[in-house]
């Protein structure tokens, strides 16, 4: 079928790139969103703007706060049918469930404190599953006081799960479609750099002044190379941190009894109880359980802040307390984790050091998931997300400069098709992204399904771009570029200056107050003001272009029709 | 605030290295000095990859001095790829401010 092993390695690269690379576009662009997702919490709700905060007092403040929590409405519908034995008695009711683990979790950027409740389900269907009924909250740590939580966290509940599942969770579908997009990102790098290995040659190499295909093609290689080690390491710890997932999914199929077994064996090796005893106790001092946790910290060189703490088996004999430390300071996901008995608060069980193999895990993921404090290096990453958009954006610009002419006089649609995607998942996802931000300012705070709302002028906005691009696409048909892209790019620029002005507007907030005081929102509105004055830089240079296109695509159809007469 | 110091001085050594190691090749060699015919001698090219390479060690050591190992590490690769962005940018439009570099090595050619 091909000549060559090079040539076989252009087809994959094509055409897996061609029809993965719309879904590996939207990875790399809320990925790098997501580097800043907690920032942009703080944007869209502009109640939680305060500096983040040390883990409050539990038994003083939290313990009562998550004694009132109810089990969401939601959950219960779905699952409390499905986890209930019927032939024990009718459902218990909703607000009469037991609660059964209490949990807490804040980072180094969360001023919000995150909390959440599962409820025991008092008669399973099988009492050796993990039959929880859920009920989360977000308070102000300062206060105790809950935040409403109709409001959407656009940044860690939107962008963020855009990046690895597209926010596409039936059946986990999203999950899996990503993760055939990073397998083919894998494939595609490496055939890449087998197409292209001449240009480590010519490695510095962009010529923005030759014909466009010529310098897209650069600029596809250029930022395909000088981030490879980015744009390898993300895919493949993107991959590492989902890998029992998508290659061995078997721990809750057919190796669920050994899955259980193991649970079993874990417990009595750690001795921190698998079930509930059944008999009711008394709750220690969960406070001194943290002075202790922290104490053993500094002893063991790592003085550290409460990341995360949870409490299984509440108000039972058995209960026990495991508190993690909050890794902002080093790479690697680990919380050194203490594990306290309930009712007395005695020290139950210290992590071990790890293996060699569970420290390189936790690098890797670690460095994917970036927990850390750092924001040179968030900005790096940043970095690394745009270039790698723009070399998937310039692979599908190529695609369409080398067969448009093609394509035209074979009368095929085929570029059109690819310009009109290409332009939906560039500029149609920049704007549908600050539409959501414009929708976030605009809508009331008060409104109920606030964040429902949002998410409909997100998809929304983003199905008018793609009616909007196959509408202007019929351009690339006669050799000319499409003005969807200027137009798009217009459209993001006033977008973005718009969301600007309307955080000013709504919230007091602006540039002059937030600067150097308060960056989350500084940062948010920056970054806006910059891409939209790089929106109308780039509006300003595809008008020159689509002028120089139309007198090349005059000359292309009077040839054409000379050949044809001729 | 120290650390923001080293991080400097890692982009500027990487910045360094990088357009050391381009001018290593001759394409880019010929880009700087804007003469069709100029080529590196074996001996500029070596020299020139020596010194490439040697920047970019010394902004990993000042990388190490300002964080924790795993971290620099990190820094590192990402300045990196900073610097080869920043260095092809710098060919591209303003090629002439690499020509003290060639000057260094090549007293000759740019007469």
């Amino acid at each position: 079928m091909f000549s060559s092993f090079r040539q076989a390695m252009a087809w994959l690269h094509t055409w897996f790139g061609l029809t993965l690379g719309f879904i590996l576009m939207v990875v790399f662009f809320f990925g790098t969103l997501s580097v800043f997702d907690r920032e942009i919490d703080r944007w869209s709700i502009p109640e939680t703007r305060f500096e983040p905060q040390v883990m409050p007092s539990f038994d003083e403040m939290l313990l009562p706060i998550l004694r009132s929590v109810e089990p969401s409405e939601e959950d219960y519908n779905t699952n409390m049918p499905l986890l209930h034995d019927l032939s024990q008695g009718p459902m218990t009711p909703r607000t009469e469930l037991p609660a059964d683990e209490f949990w807490a979790y804040t980072t180094h950027r969360d001023p919000v404190l995150i909390m959440g409740v599962g409820f025991r389900v008092p008669q399973p269907l099988d009492p050796e599953g993990h039959n929880h009924i859920h009920g989360n909250i977000t308070i102000d740590p300062r206060t105790g006081k809950a935040l409403p939580d109709d409001q959407l966290k656009i940044g860690s509940k939107f962008f963020y799960p855009m990046h690895f599942s597209l926010n596409w969770n039936w059946n986990r579908i999203g999950i899996y479609i990503v993760g055939i997009a990073a397998f083919i990102m894998m494939a595609a790098l490496v055939s890449g750099v087998i197409i292209h290995r001449k240009r480590f040659r010519e490695f510095f190499t962009f010529r923005p002044n030759k014909q466009t295909q010529r310098s897209v093609l650069d600029l596809h290689n250029l930022t395909g190379m000088v981030a490879l080690p980015f744009h390898f390491f993300f895919t493949f710890t993107g991959l590492l941190i989902f890998a029992s997932f998508f290659f061995f999914p078997v721990t809750h199929t057919q190796l669920e009894p050994l899955h259980k077994y193991h649970e079993m064996v874990e417990a009595n090796e750690t001795g921190l109880p698998h079930d509930r005893a059944g008999v009711p106790a008394e709750m220690a001092s969960i406070d001194a359980m943290v002075a202790k946790a922290k104490q053993r910290w500094a002893e063991k060189d790592m003085p550290g802040e409460v990341g995360f703490l949870q409490i299984n088996h509440l108000d039972d004999a058995n209960s026990y307390v495991s508190i993690y430390r909050a890794g902002s300071d080093r790479v690697a996901l680990v919380g050194e984790g203490m594990h306290f008995s309930g009712t007395t608060g005695e020290l139950i069980r210290e992590e071990p050091p790890r293996s060699a193999i569970a420290e390189t895990e936790e690098f890797l993921t670690g460095l994917h998931l970036q927990h850390f404090e750092h924001w040179l290096l968030r900005w790096l990453y940043v970095f690394g997300g745009l270039v790698g958009a723009i070399c998937i954006a310039t692979g599908f610009i190529f695609f369409v400069e080398k067969r448009k002419r093609q394509h035209t006089l074979q009368g095929s649609s085929g570029s059109q098709v690819v310009d009109a995607l290409a332009v939906t998942t560039v500029t149609g996802m920049l704007v549908a992204t600050v539409s959501m931000l414009v929708a976030n300012r605009l809508l009331s705070a008060e409104m109920v399904g606030k964040g429902y709302w949002e998410q409909v002028v997100f998809w929304g906005s983003w199905s008018v771009m793609l009616l909007h691009a196959f509408w202007r696409s019929s351009a690339v048909r006669h050799m000319r570029i499409s003005p969807a892209w200027r137009e798009q790019s217009i459209l993001f620029a006033l977008l973005a200056f718009a969301a600007v002005i309307l955080n000013w507007i709504t919230t007091g907030d602006h540039l002059l107050k937030t600067a150097f005081h308060y960056w989350p929102v500084a940062g948010v509105d920056l970054s806006l003001l910059v891409s939209s004055a790089i929106a109308i830089y780039a509006a300003r240079f595809l008008k020159r272009r689509e002028n120089v296109a139309v007198h090349k695509a005059i000359e292309f159809s009077a040839q054409k029709l000379e050949a044809s007469r001729g | 605030m120290v650390e923001i110091v080293y991080w400097i001085a890692a982009i500027f050594a990487t910045m360094f290295g990088m357009a050391s190691l381009s001018l290593s090749l001759p394409n880019h060699w010929r880009q700087v000095t804007g003469i069709e015919t100029s080529l590196p001698s074996r001996s500029e090219q070596l020299s020139l990859r020596i010194l490439g390479y040697s920047s970019l060690v010394v902004a990993l050591l000042l990388c190490l001095a300002a964080d924790h190992p795993t971290m620099a590490v990190l820094v590192w690769v990402m300045l990196l790829s900073l610097a080869a962005k920043g260095i092809a940018t710098i060919l591209t439009w303003r090629q002439h401010w690499l020509k003290p570099l060639v000057w260094l090595f090549n007293r000759t050619e740019l007469n």
